[in-house]
């Protein structure tokens, strides 16, 4: 895609966040649901599939400009992403990275045009931010690959077509390794609780997801077998860097709103913004957000470009993920006692913001992921 | 009002001693308190109480303790207490508190009541004491309003005199307990038209009439314990004006010192901390998840967190004792009640994030009703309730920021931020 392309593509998109989402974030908080025919719209603008080669029907973007249209997808409630960030991000990479080109040119197509709704069905409740503990497990049989076990906080599970699991084999010479296998829901065995209660995000649906002898056939493995952990990781990365970018949207909504009420709450008989105090509040979210937005953009560059796929997705998605924590617990300070109150807009982004340091491996992770990196790069390995 | 004398009025008086005292409290005990609360504190000491009753079982009980006297000893007779001397009071607290009895209307023993002591009427000292030990009126307080948080002074709720009532018209937000209380504590503005601070006469008045409409205002945590007050042409006579015309600013100082207290923990009423336990909790916390979890325990960098966290705590523990100390030896509570606000505020919140981020995933989903704001509130893990209600601990009883101008200006002495309002008519100041 060239360059006006993806202007026009970031207009329409900042378009319907102004007109769509903005006015209905309350009512979206406070009753868990989407807007009526918002998936429909989505859809049509191509958002299921931004990050899916345009061969199987996506637009294709690249990290540099997925990291733009993140940046802007984040400027609402985040639920609107979770619509079709599986999708695109590490549902739909499973297939990218690990499928075969017959699933890609049959599956991906399905994912680009929002006609399935994709979830990623790995964390567990031994295997959250290391998924070396996954004790979800599958075997051969004649029938196919049977599955058994649980996953947990599965986003769009309620509402997903397919799933994306992770399961260890737990027989035969394979023993032990992990793969990724398609499940349609509706499988026999394979049973979604109830929506998850949520600090924020609301919109965005979880759940546990069973498996009770689920049988699925052969050919629904994706990719060769034992391949699952590596295509599980090279999904998180690029999801880190996409993380990153949507915290820096959110950050700065969060700034625009403080800027904005900062102007024109009074008391003491002036604007609140001429006191140094809530000036040194504001200047410390601004430099967030500039740094945050900057660090996104580059470390897009380097992943364009093959030069860093591990170490710089996880520096931006742990800098970016704490910073918007730590603009919108400023946003709430700025706004006081309202800003404390259901229904204002920053509360509701405080808690929203909560999880990025949480999902998609948590701030400690990325921690060692960083350190390992940088210690492994000065021994010369 | 013989109806109305502290069951143990027949003790009152400053020659009661303190051995004479504790035994008298433990005969009440005896006879009074539950014997399953009495087992379980005498047991399993004052915290296994709490398992042994719920707060409705303590409400329904607690006039048994209001008509005694020992809620509030140190006061006199004809106030509610018992003209008891410090140390009588200490004593008896001393017993007391091994049975973990605490004190309901804590905005009318704290807040009301200091300011009712320093500017009352002999009449309304008699009028509203004994009520509020007795907890038969409970209180709460219309200061804040939405155009005036931290710039309280600039408040625009009229009052104005109609014969010998004032009539008010407003409205109050962030009012705790506005929903149970039958009495607050106000303040209006009574004279536009001198500098906001002089402007300001403070009233008691009965929140149970036509003019007064409380809605709830749910918070972040999804609960109600926060109200807006609406004020259409209430009524308050002039004999619950408390101090003079034109003095309300003063009157409110005495309970607005008192408030900073209660969030910092100083408080002689015992609020420990708003929203969330302590550290010890959160080591057990920390146990008790790598027990299910096989991690958490061993992380240094949990660990470190943990020990740090203890550290800070164990000084703000001692630095309010300090505090209280110099309280129980008579002197006024000063600025090291806004220091202690904005440690204990920041403190707090870091506690509760350490608590929540313990919980991992578990923090920010799980089982139950999205859309039912009761059901949510409910469903919620104990530290992820207490971690969002703590982050209103930098903002109640004064933001941190406004608390840091008072401990710039009023320590350290340094000047004054430039006000070009001062001493400008309240009608004349922008507001928002």
């Amino acid at each position: 895609m060239d360059a006006t392309e993806l202007d026009a593509v970031l207009d329409t998109v900042r378009d319907l966040i102004r007109r769509r989402l903005i006015p209905n974030e309350p009512e979206i908080d406070e009753t868990d649901e989407m807007p009526v025919g918002l998936k429909e719209e989505a859809a049509r603008m191509g958002l299921f599939g931004f990050a899916i080669p345009e061969e199987y029907g996506g637009l294709g973007l690249t990290m540099t400009q997925e990291a733009e249209l993140v940046m802007e997808l984040g400027y609402t409630t985040p639920a609107f992403r979770s619509m079709f960030g599986t999708n695109n991000g590490i549902a739909g990479h499973v297939l990218m990275e690990g499928g075969t080109e017959e699933q890609k040119k049959e599956f991906l197509p399905k994912l680009a045009s929002g006609e399935w709704v994709a979830s990623f069905a790995l964390t567990e409740d031994g295997a959250g931010s290391d998924p070396a503990g996954l004790a979800t497990a599958v075997r051969e049989t004649a029938d196919g690959w049977v599955i058994d076990g649980s996953k947990r906080f599965i986003t769009n599970a309620p509402v997903a077509d397919v799933f994306m699991v992770f399961a260890r084999h737990s027989e035969g010479p394979v023993a032990g390794e992990i793969s990724a296998l398609m499940v349609p829901a509706g499988t026999p065995g394979l049973t979604v609780a109830p929506k998850d209660s949520k600090m924020g995000q609301h919109g965005a649906w979880t759940a546990e997801v069973y498996f009770d002898g689920v049988t699925v056939p052969k050919e629904n493995l994706i990719g060769t077998v034992g391949k699952g952990y590596i295509t599980a990781m090279r999904c998180l990365a690029h999801g880190r860097l996409h993380i990153a970018a949507l915290c820096m949207g959110l950050a700065q909504r969060a700034l625009d709103e403080t800027i904005s009420y900062a102007g024109q709450r009074v008391q003491g008989g002036s604007v609140i913004g001429d006191h140094q105090l809530i000036q040194g509040l504001i200047a410390d979210s601004v430099t967030d957000v500039m740094a945050g937005k900057a660090l996104v953009r580059s470390a897009a560059v380097e992943f364009d470009a093959g030069r860093d796929k591990r170490q710089a997705p996880s520096v931006a998605k742990y800098f970016c993920s704490e910073a918007v924590g730590r603009v919108t617990d400023r946003a709430v300070q700025v706004y006081g006692g309202s800003g404390y109150m259901r229904g204002i807009s920053v509360e509701r982004f405080y808690r929203d913001a909560r999880l990025f340091r949480i999902y998609e491996g948590t701030s400690q992770i990325q921690q060692i992921v960083i350190a390992k990196q940088a210690l492994r790069t000065a021994a010369g390995k | 009002m013989t109806e109305t004398t502290p069951e143990l009025a027949y003790l009152a008086g400053p020659s009661t001693t303190a051995e004479a005292a504790a035994a008298a409290v433990q005969e009440w005990i005896d006879a009074n308190v539950p014997p399953a609360w009495r087992a379980a504190a005498e047991e399993a000491g004052p915290s296994a109480v709490r398992k042994a009753r719920t707060p409705d079982e303590y409400r329904a009980w607690y006039p048994v303790f209001g008509r005694s006297g020992l809620v509030a000893s140190g006061w006199e007779l004809e106030y509610g207490g018992l003209s008891w001397t410090r140390d009588t009071v200490k004593a008896a607290e001393t017993v007391l508190g091994r049975y973990h009895l605490p004190r309901l209307n804590p905005l009318g023993m704290n807040n009301a009541a200091a300011a009712i002591f320093a500017f009352g009427t002999e009449e309304q000292k008699r009028r509203f004491l004994p009520p509020i030990v007795r907890a038969e009126e409970l209180w709460c307080q219309l200061f804040s309003e939405p155009g005036a948080g931290s710039d309280l002074a600039s408040l625009s709720t009229r009052a104005e005199l109609d014969g010998d009532e004032w009539v008010v018209t407003g409205s109050k937000i962030w009012t705790t307990w506005a929903d149970t209380a039958s009495m607050a504590i106000l303040i209006a503005r009574t004279d536009p038209d001198v500098p906001k601070h002089q402007g300001i006469t403070y009233f008691l008045i009965d929140m149970h009439q036509p003019g007064v409409d409380v809605r709830p205002l749910p918070h972040m945590g999804g609960e109600t314990e926060f109200f807006q007050v609406f004020l259409d042409g209430a009524r308050v006579p002039d004999s619950q004006r408390l101090g003079d015309l034109g003095q309300g600013w003063k009157v409110a100082q005495s309970t607005l010192s008192g408030e900073r207290q209660m969030v910092a923990g100083a408080s002689s009423g015992g609020v420990d901390r708003i929203g969330g336990a302590g550290t010890v909790q959160l080591v057990r916390l920390a146990q008790r998840i790598s027990d299910e979890r096989g991690d958490a325990w061993d992380d240094p960098q949990v660990k470190d967190k943990l020990v740090r966290l203890y550290a800070e705590e164990r000084v703000r523990a001692w630095t309010n004792r300090r505090i209280r100390a110099g309280l129980a030896a008579g002197r006024a509570p000063g600025p090291e009640s806004s220091i202690g606000k904005v440690h204990q505020a920041d403190l707090n919140q870091r506690i509760q994030e350490a608590a929540a981020e313990l919980l991992g995933m578990a923090g920010l989903a799980w089982s139950g009703d999205a859309a039912d704001p009761a059901a949510y509130a409910r469903s919620m893990p104990p530290e992820v309730r207490g971690m969002l209600r703590s982050r209103a601990n930098t903002i109640e009883g004064g933001t941190s920021e406004i608390n840091r101008n008072v401990l710039g200006e009023r320590v350290l002495g340094l000047p004054k931020e430039p006000d070009p309002w001062q001493g400008k008519p309240w009608r004349e100041i922008p507001r928002g």
